[in-house]
């Protein structure tokens, strides 16, 4: 009986530790990252972006992604790989309407992602 | 993390109920909730391992989640012999002094096909072997044996009423009619309505019991070349 208290104990200590961890290591993660898009996107309306601000992005995501793995389901992490792409190549293109779409869909990503993880009723059922 | 958990609480718990509903015909040799982590852990493990778009830790972290629900029942089934029958539900006598307890059998969605199964996988082949058997909540028959139990039975028990329903090939595997079934129902002061069970073996020794008696022992008599 004692035995199975204590483990229950470590057991629920490990869970809250980790979901206390994942919180707001993903919070972090994506707040940085779009903050990071939210630069890119600035000056893309301005039509003043060049490539290096893109794989400046691009960077800062690969870094960010290397640990997000352990986390987050592998494809959600593509998706933001795609949208990123393209938008490089819209930039490169100075296609400006386009890619500023693009970067709206990575901004609303880097919000959307960490909303998945909070206990709430939508992602429970 | 946290939805995870969550979600496996959910998911143990929707089981845990549906076993419990299913009654014991499900269950082999374990308590419904381990029955239940057994059928989740190894799905759990799978999925995982083989679907690498899914990262490692939400299977980890759902078998923490049953390995914490296995402990807390564990602990609530020791703690309350309330709290145990609701969890592991309680053992059913399913056949007493006065024959087999339709009602009981009925109550644990079992058949009288499902008990006569049960008795000859422990070699009791017929319903007046056991002065008592008890369906345990992990789903096992434990017999308790009759002290009058004929040791020199050769043939094995055929169902022919089962709830006041005749079983037409096992009665022409006798060579009567419904018409001589009735006829020996009324002898035996019993009707076909009011006949619960009524199992006949091959020497033509009759298990007869109606609702609401105790159960009967006769005979009834068929052609020789018949016999089995």
């Amino acid at each position: 009986m004692v035995r199975s208290i204590i483990s229950m104990i470590c057991v629920v200590a490990i869970f809250i530790a980790g979901a206390l961890f994942e919180s707001y290591f993903i919070n972090k993660q994506f707040d940085e990252f779009h903050d990071v898009l939210c630069v890119l996107y600035e000056k893309v309306d301005d039509q003043t972006a060049v490539m290096d601000d893109v794989y400046a992005v691009q960077k800062n995501w690969l870094e960010k992604k290397r640990y997000l793995h352990a986390f987050i389901p592998h494809n959600e992490i593509k998706e933001v790989d795609l949208w990123l792409a393209e938008s490089a190549t819209l930039v490169r293109d100075e296609e400006w309407s386009d890619a500023i779409s693009k970067i709206e869909v990575l901004i609303e990503l880097a919000e959307q992602i960490p909303k998945t993880f909070k206990p709430s009723l939508e992602n429970v059922l | 993390m946290i939805v995870t958990f969550i979600r496996t609480f959910i998911v143990f718990i929707t089981l845990i109920i549906i076993m419990r509903l299913m009654g014991k015909r499900q269950i082999g040799e374990m308590q419904p909730f381990e029955f239940v982590i057994t059928l989740i852990i190894a799905d759990l493990a799978c999925i995982p391992m083989t679907d690498v778009s899914i990262p490692l830790i939400y299977g980890i972290s759902a078998i923490f989640a049953l390995f914490l629900l296995h402990q807390l029942f564990s602990i609530l089934e020791q703690s309350s012999s309330l709290i145990k029958r609701i969890i592991s539900g309680k053992p059913s006598i399913v056949i007493n002094t006065n024959g087999v307890d339709m009602l009981e059998l009925k109550r644990n969605n079992l058949g009288v096909d499902d008990l006569i199964e049960s008795m000859r996988a422990g070699g009791y082949f017929s319903l007046d072997d056991l002065s008592y058997a008890i369906f345990e909540s992990n789903g096992k028959l434990s017999p308790l044996e009759n002290p009058n139990r004929s040791d020199d039975t050769n043939s094995i028990s055929i169902l022919l009423i089962n709830n006041g329903k005749i079983n037409a090939k096992n009665l022409e595997l006798i060579g009567k009619t419904k018409s001589d079934l009735v006829d020996f129902l009324n002898k035996n002061d019993a009707n076909l309505k009011s006949t619960e069970i009524m199992t006949i073996d091959g020497s033509g020794r009759v298990y007869l019991k109606v609702k609401k008696k105790k159960y009967k022992i006769c005979t009834l008599k068929f052609e020789e070349k018949l016999k089995w």
